[in-house]
């Protein structure tokens, strides 16, 4: 063991009084406000839907119900879930699903938002599309 | 925990060292301390029996493939006969033996002892993985019993929800495997986090553990995707869910997303771990330290991202959007670049190096060669044009054999000959391994080159019969796959008598220097002596090399047996 | 190596709890850390197990926009909400369940987790309605797609383009959720049991944690749900 040297092994039984707590305790008023806020946020996702409220907000509609949703779903991790205090690298480990998730959504919704769409004569009448043939006969014929 | 404190005097045991502690072989004995067991070389050994009787059985599926096409009308099986052999071949290859191969065999092994670790961070999440893993594998077996499986290991809608094979058991079965996977992958990035050596930074991990961890972030990302594709392929048998069924309104490309999504990513499960032996095997056997160790650990991390942006290129010809098409080609040629990075550094490595030509390395040299055919003629399938025309032909079969066979199982056979020693405390023969190990690379070109040439000439992958101007190829084909099976069958005739009365290993067989190479060989139930503390360079193989020449110690209960059985005594 | 840490922690009423660390760990902090990066990388999977899902349902939520919000309307959102709010409440007892661990006050811990379960338990009771409402009138996923006519959901869905996606979504979503609150409640009866034997303290509350963010991420999922599927925008 020339360039590994070697550290003294642990006794048996070795008793540690925890000092070190890993334990944050967020106070118990913070989680009802996140509470609260959940709560509203709930309706105002009932009040501005389309079906409850009768607004027509068309394709924003969409993207303000994921936009809403989404910051209860950041308030659920942030808070109750702890990653506001929590390592890096658990955020990461977590978070980063999302970004990976992303890409499946990327490239699927995009296949099939543009699908059949690159080439013009696909979409024009099946008469214009008939391969000329003559050049080929003409060839051959001599 | 039993500690064997050396009671003979070493002058009257014959000048034998003894150890501190038995081996992890020795410390218990009876059925139940291997199925029960929490310890992860033990959990490795019973993966490493399990994948190389997978791999025999989806061998010997492959034979019987290659044997069928000896005649263009088809030697051995009615067509339908013929759709189950090539599947079921895929299926075992691809989900039992390949996907595990490495990382729950020699990573379950290995890992923890290069992080100088007693044990993985959850030992008994990764003796479920292991039982997961055995479940998945009845449930396949289930499978071939009740009607076997024709869809090919792809299992494409609509034809996997029309046929009336076991598609339900069989994918129900890879939704279980993947969890397995998971599983493994998982408990591994914990263990790389969490349980490293004092002393050992990110860059002074071996290469094997930045394979092993690119490999876990992969298995962790993408299988719970496959687990939800199979999930739905049965409730699309079960109830019709219509997702990815055009009759009711589904669309069958979206199966095909879901599937690469994983499946693409999985080449990478299956090759990165193989890399990253690739990288130990030559370092020892060169006798030098990795050339561009930073750039080969980065390569790791920067081809699991890149895998998943190229999934598309499996399905140049489904009918998805041109536009998303070219993206995914233009993408895909990313990928060339850290696996070339890998392969020039390997080159590299070799060069000027204190080469021994020993028989890991020979796999490893083996390896080199096979993965640089299939590298470069991926690069042409991933080219959008060129695979219009190789799309589903025998090129693109040889490419991934290419890949999965000569390179991951290659790498496999390097990693298992090059830790045989430190698992079982003997050596195999070592001529006899060469000869396999020459076999295999001839055997494996002989196969699959004249497959690279019929199929670049049209000949469509997955047909059971085909026009007479293709026999020769398929018949040079057949006989290298006949000189495979040969160097195979001596792989595990002298790899099996070694158990029985091989040469008894030295106490660092090969002069490694990483921490695996610091334990007692075999290792103690929690690995070393010692704690280990790494204090020195990574791969310095200048300032010493830890017990090499020596012969390994013996406790005093071997050391009694070896005097009892060779009548000799102090 | 490899001796057995043991913590021990002063507990409130005056006495002392212990906690022996598994013999792999050299400290209870690695061995707490270990547990918790296991746990998020285990969520990150059900995130990406979810997500297959929600890309279909986007998906066909484009190519048939006009079923998706009929079939939306037929769906009804104030038990949707209802449930919300069930799930909302409990993941905040939760919440305060796993702080009540952090400071080894055992009597508020099992008072939460109870609260807990039997949102989680009214959850499923809503469920149960609603299933059973529509498959009674002949709404089922799939293949027992075949609504009663006459029936408000066959004059809704009358002539648009497969109504039966809907609702396989609908069933196959909300279905495997509710697989999640079912496992979630039995984990959470686990963690009642234990807890009232006083196996939760300062010095050691990992499981309570762990259950406490699965269950946060069942109500994040249901949190995407409930407006994709009750509001369809």
């Amino acid at each position: 063991m020339s360039d590994h040297s070697t550290h003294g092994a642990h006794g048996h039984d070795e008793v540690v009084v925890d000092h070190t707590h890993h334990a944050h305790p967020a106070s118990a008023g913070l989680f009802f406000a996140i509470y609260a806020a959940l709560l509203f946020f709930t309706f105002l996702t009932v009040a501005i839907a389309e079906p409850v409220s009768g607004l027509h907000l068309g394709s924003a509609s969409m993207f303000i119900a994921m936009l809403v949703a989404s910051v209860k779903a950041s308030l659920v991790m942030a808070v109750f879930m702890h990653l506001k205090w929590d390592t890096a690298m658990n955020n990461i480990a977590f978070l980063g699903s999302l970004i990976f998730l992303s890409l499946l959504f990327l490239f699927t919704i995009s296949d099939v938002a543009t699908r059949g769409q690159a080439d013009p004569a696909a979409s024009t009448p099946a008469e214009y599309q008939q391969p000329v043939f003559h050049e080929y006969e003409h060839k051959g014929g001599h | 925990m039993t500690t064997n404190i050396p009671t003979v005097d070493p002058a009257t045991s014959g000048g034998v060292e003894l150890r501190k502690e038995p081996s992890y072989l020795r410390v218990s004995s009876g059925l139940w301390s291997w199925l029960g067991t929490l310890d992860h070389k033990r959990i490795g050994l019973m993966y490493l029996v399990g994948v190389t009787a997978a791999f025999l059985v989806g061998g010997a599926l492959a034979f019987l493939v290659r044997l069928h096409l000896w005649t263009p009308d088809g030697a051995l099986f009615e067509p339908a006969t013929y759709n189950q052999v090539f599947t079921l071949h895929g299926v075992f290859m691809v989900f039992i033996f390949i996907i595990p191969a490495i990382p729950a065999s020699l990573g379950n092994f290995v890992l923890p002892l290069m992080l100088g670790a007693p044990d993985v961070a959850l030992p008994r999440l990764n003796l479920a993985s292991f039982y997961l893993w055995c479940t998945g594998t009845i449930l396949a077996i289930y499978s071939i019993i009740n009607g076997a499986v024709d869809t090919g290991w792809t299992f494409y809608t609509p034809y996997s929800l029309e046929t009336g094979t076991a598609v339900v058991s069989m994918g129900l079965g890879v939704f279980v495997l993947g969890f397995s996977s998971i599983f493994t992958g998982l408990n591994f990035i914990v263990t790389i986090h969490k349980m490293r050596a004092r002393g050992q930074t990110w860059f002074k991990m071996p290469l094997f553990c930045w394979a092993i961890y690119a490999t876990s972030v992969l298995q962790v990302l993408a299988t719970p995707v496959l687990g939800v594709t199979v999930l739905l392929l049965a409730f699309e048998h079960i109830y019709n869910i219509g997702i990815f069924d055009p009759q009711y309104g589904g669309d069958p490309v979206l199966f095909q997303h879901f599937f690469w999504f994983y499946s693409h990513p999985a080449v990478y499960i299956m090759i990165l771990p193989g890399m990253g032996v690739i990288s130990e095997v030559i370092s020892v056997h060169s006798r030098k330290p990795l050339f561009g160790y930073k750039l080969i650990a980065f390569s790791s991390i920067s081809i699991a991202v890149i895998s998943f942006l190229v999934w598309g290129h499996h399905m140049f010809t489904s009918g998805q959007s041109e536009f998303v098409m070219v993206a995914f080609s233009f993408l895909t040629m990313f990928v060339a670049i850290p696996t070339a990075i890998k392969v020039f550094s390997w080159v590299a490595t070799i060069w000027g190096g204190s080469v021994a030509l020993s028989a890991p390395m020979l796999y490893a040299i083996a390896f080199l060669i096979i993965f640089t055919i299939g590298g470069l003629t991926g690069v042409f399938l991933g080219t959008l044009s060129v695979d219009i025309h190789l799309h589903d032909t025998y090129f693109v079969v040889a490419h991934f054999h290419a890949v999965m066979m000569g390179s991951t199982a290659l790498a496999f056979f390097a990693g298992v000959h090059h830790w045989w020693p430190k698992m079982f405390g003997v050596m195999y023969n070592e001529t006899l391994a060469k000869i396999s190990a020459v076999l295999i690379l001839v055997g494996f070109n002989v196969t699959f080159l004249p497959q690279f040439e019929m199929g670049s000439l049209g000949m469509p992958r997955r047909y059971a019969t085909y026009v007479e101007e293709f026999q020769i190829y398929h018949q040079i084909s057949t006989v290298g796959a006949a000189i495979l099976g040969i160097g195979f069958a001596l792989m595990v005739g002298y790899m099996l008598a070694s158990l029985a009365g091989g040469r008894r290993a030295k106490a660092n067989e090969w002069g490694g220097v990483t921490l695996d190479w610091h334990t007692p060989t075999p290792p103690n139930l929690y690995n070393f002596d010692e704690e280990p503390v790494m204090t020195g360079d990574l791969y310095d193989y200048t300032s010493g090399i830890p017990d090499y020449g020596k012969d390994a110690p013996m406790d005093k209960d071997e050391l009694a047996e070896r005097q009892a059985a060779e009548g000799w005594n102090a | 190596m490899s001796g057995h840490a043991k913590v021990v922690t002063p507990t409130p009423d005056g006495g002392f709890a212990t906690h022996e660390v598994a013999h792999h760990f050299k400290t209870a902090e690695q061995e707490y850390q270990s547990g918790k990066l296991a746990f998020w990388l285990f969520l990150a999977t059900e995130v990406m197990l979810f997500g297959g899902l929600f890309a279909a349902y986007i998906i066909y939520h484009d190519v048939y926009p006009e079923t998706f919000v009929a079939g939306g309307s037929t769906l009804n959102w104030k038990l949707g909400a209802l449930n919300t709010v069930f799930l909302l409440t409990s993941s905040w007892t939760m919440a305060m369940g796993v702080r009540a661990s952090q400071l080894s006050q055992k009597k508020a811990l099992v008072g939460y987790l109870v609260v807990t379960w039997l949102f989680a338990a009214g959850f499923m009771v809503v469920k149960y309605f609603e299933y059973s409402g529509k498959l009674s009138e002949g709404v089922g996923p799939g293949y027992w797609f075949n609504p009663v006519p006459g029936s408000h959901y066959a004059e809704v869905l009358e002539g648009l383009p497969f109504p039966n996606l809907f609702f396989a979504l609908y069933f196959t979503m909300t279905g495997i959720h509710g697989i999640h609150v079912l496992v979630g409640m039995i984990l959470i009866g686990w963690l009642i049991v234990r807890a009232q034997k006083g196996h939760f303290h300062s010095g050691f509350y990992l499981p309570v944690d762990l259950i406490g963010l699965y269950w946060h991420v069942v109500d994040v999922i249901w949190i995407f749900l409930f407006p994709l599927l009750y509001l369809v925008p």
